[in-house]
């Protein structure tokens, strides 16, 4: 059937024909091909087939260059989804207050925004009420505090005293920053409930801390 | 200005041969007969800074530029042996600032100027000056990593890695890769006529390949027309279309091509390559690329720039840590990869790892500015009283 489908395209696209192309793709969609499979089963064959025509003189140079803009019009119809569905995960970045520090904050919203979660960043020098504020008005229950000075780093504690005597026990705290890196009993001391070392250890870690959320919810 | 004695061109005499320590040597040589000499304090101070012994570098690049303000090839010694000596970025700046004066079409200058910039925090002026770099020269591949690594700072890697692949793509490394997986290393440099290449297949793809270096894409893509007239499913002559396609920005033509090549012949490196690159170029692709990539990286590992792409494609999947492992890779297959040092940067970026970062940045500074060979260009244009070419 995919093979079949491909046919059509590739004749689609030498028939100049966007309408019926994007006719083809939408029957390979409604037949049950999820789309980021589209690409691999239908535009990729298609594509060679268009190639081997060229090649074999079945279509001239001008007809090819005809298709191949034809291609690009349905391009956009069979691409994966560039960006990662919405998890409905809110998670609040921010740096400690007194601390101005924004790169590895700047790189961590950015990659978590990516991947599909909410990501509500405050900023630098975020004091500890404004990080309760937002989650109060978010609802979020991920909270990422920065930190790149000790002192500021042991500021984080007041982030979760603020929580708890505001009745949000249940916020999870994660913190990142080379306080945090170099002492591994930091993180215990501010009571967050885990370490970020990075972008792609952020992923990891809301990604666990959303499931736990989630399964915590369930029960 | 002086003529220079013949003392300094003894010693210009060797070190343009490349004997260091003999040069080093009839510098001091030719001080003894002359020590406000500053032609031969800027040698010297080229001379240490190809040695790696920058405090000596900083010396004597300061006494030459003391006795003659307009001595541009001392500041480019002066700079440089600060930038790679580091932690001296405040002066860095006062000379890379004074050398874009003296030569304002310096390019190297504005990139290095922004570098110094960045490593002291000045973040806006830094991308100033790799701007005006790219206004002298919009090829300049190293002002556009550094613009790359400061759009990774400010908005995250999504916008940064456009400009990682637009800087790359002005980098000439990445045609070289396709020419090395091609086996051709130099073109004729001079025009192939398609009608006296030989009627056969082997003559006409060598031609063809040949061709594609000295970038005459005509001649290339009437000898492949030729070559698949006479056999349609001539994988390799596809995986040359496919590539002449690209560089004319045909991406959707290189892809058919591509894709046939590889329907023919799965393992075809040159269409891999080829294929790779469109799909890197599409948003949305990049887990294709990567697994082109792989497949590529598989048949043709010794080749720095296949793990560079390879780990570029993994940065847009946000796998920073295998990315990370790849650009080293890269870089200790070829330690004077810029393209691999900023990628390696970046990685490093995005696990808080900034020293490592900044020495990357350093490192890529390095090895870019030794292969320039700047130094001679103002060396000789000083001595002639002139501006340089």
């Amino acid at each position: 059937m995919a093979a079949e489908d491909a046919a059509h395209l590739y004749q689609a696209f030498v028939d100049q024909d966007p309408a019926s192309a994007i006719q083809v793709v939408e029957r390979a969609r409604a037949s049950g091909i999820d789309q980021d499979a589209l690409f691999d089963a239908l535009y990729v064959p298609a594509m060679a087939m268009l190639g081997g025509a060229w090649a074999s003189g079945a279509i001239d140079e001008i007809a090819f260059t005809q298709a191949a803009v034809v291609a690009e019009q349905v391009g956009s119809f069979v691409m994966p989804a560039a960006a990662k569905r919405d998890t409905g995960v809110s998670v609040i970045v921010g740096t400690m207050h007194r601390d101005l520090h924004a790169i590895g904050r700047t790189i961590v919203a950015a990659t978590l925004k990516e991947a599909g979660y909410r990501v509500n960043d405050l900023g630098v020098n975020v004091r500890a009420a404004e990080f309760l504020e937002r989650v109060e008005e978010t609802g979020a229950r991920i909270v990422i505090v920065f930190a790149e000075m000790i002192q500021t780093a042991r500021a984080v504690s007041g982030v979760r005293e603020l929580f708890l005597a505001s009745g949000l026990a249940d916020v999870i705290i994660l913190v990142s920053g080379g306080p945090f890196a170099a002492d591994e009993d930091l993180a215990r001391e501010v009571s967050a409930n885990g370490v970020i070392l990075g972008a792609e250890s952020a992923l990891k870690l809301v990604s666990r801390a959303a499931r736990d959320r989630a399964r915590e919810g369930e029960a | 200005m002086a003529a220079r004695s013949k003392a300094v061109q003894a010693a210009e005499a060797l070190a343009r041969a490349g004997q260091v320590g003999a040069a080093v040597a009839a510098c001091y040589d030719a001080l003894a007969l002359d020590h406000r000499d500053a032609h031969t304090h800027a040698l010297l101070a080229h001379l240490m800074l190809e040695g790696d012994f920058y405090d000596e570098a900083i010396s004597a690049a300061t006494l030459a530029i003391e006795i003659d303000p307009d001595c541009s090839p001392a500041y480019l010694a002066l700079g440089l042996a600060y930038d790679r000596r580091g932690g001296m970025w405040d002066q860095s700046v006062l000379v890379w600032h004074e050398l874009a004066e003296v030569v304002p079409d310096l390019v190297t200058a504005h990139v290095q100027l922004g570098e110094a910039f960045a490593a002291a925090a000045f973040e806006e002026e830094a991308v100033r000056s790799w701007k005006r770099a790219l206004e002298l020269d919009p090829k300049e591949a190293r002002a556009t990593y550094n613009l790359a690594i400061s759009s990774l700072k400010r908005e995250g890697m999504a916008l940064a890695l456009p400009l990682f692949r637009q800087a790359g793509e002005l980098d000439p490394s990445q045609d070289e890769l396709f020419f090395a997986l091609l086996g051709v290393k130099e073109g004729l440099g001079k025009p192939i006529d398609p009608a006296r290449v030989k009627p056969n297949r082997t003559a006409r793809i060598g031609a063809a390949g040949l061709a594609l270096r000295d970038e005459d894409l005509f001649a290339a893509a009437e000898l492949v027309r030729l070559a698949l007239d006479e056999q349609p499913d001539d994988g390799e002559a596809l995986a040359l279309a496919a590539y002449a396609y690209l560089k004319q920005e045909a991406t959707n033509e290189a892809m058919a091509c591509a894709l046939r090549a590889l329907t023919l012949d799965p393992e075809l490196t040159t269409a891999l390559y080829t294929l790779g690159v469109v799909y890197a170029k599409r948003t949305g692709l990049n887990r294709h690329a990567a697994r082109v990539f792989i497949a590529l990286a598989k048949r043709a590992s010794s080749h720095a720039l296949v793990h560079v792409l390879l780990a570029e494609s993994l940065m847009g999947l946000q796998r920073y840590e295998q990315a990370s492992k790849t650009y080293r890779l890269a870089v200790r297959l070829d330690p004077a990869c810029v393209r691999a040092r900023f990628g390696l940067a970046a990685s490093y970026l995005t696990s808080g790892r900034h020293a490592e970062a900044q020495w990357e940045i350093r490192r890529a500074a390095y090895y870019d500015t030794k292969r320039q060979g700047l130094f001679w260009r103002l060396y000789d244009a000083y001595a002639g009283g002139g501006e340089p070419s």
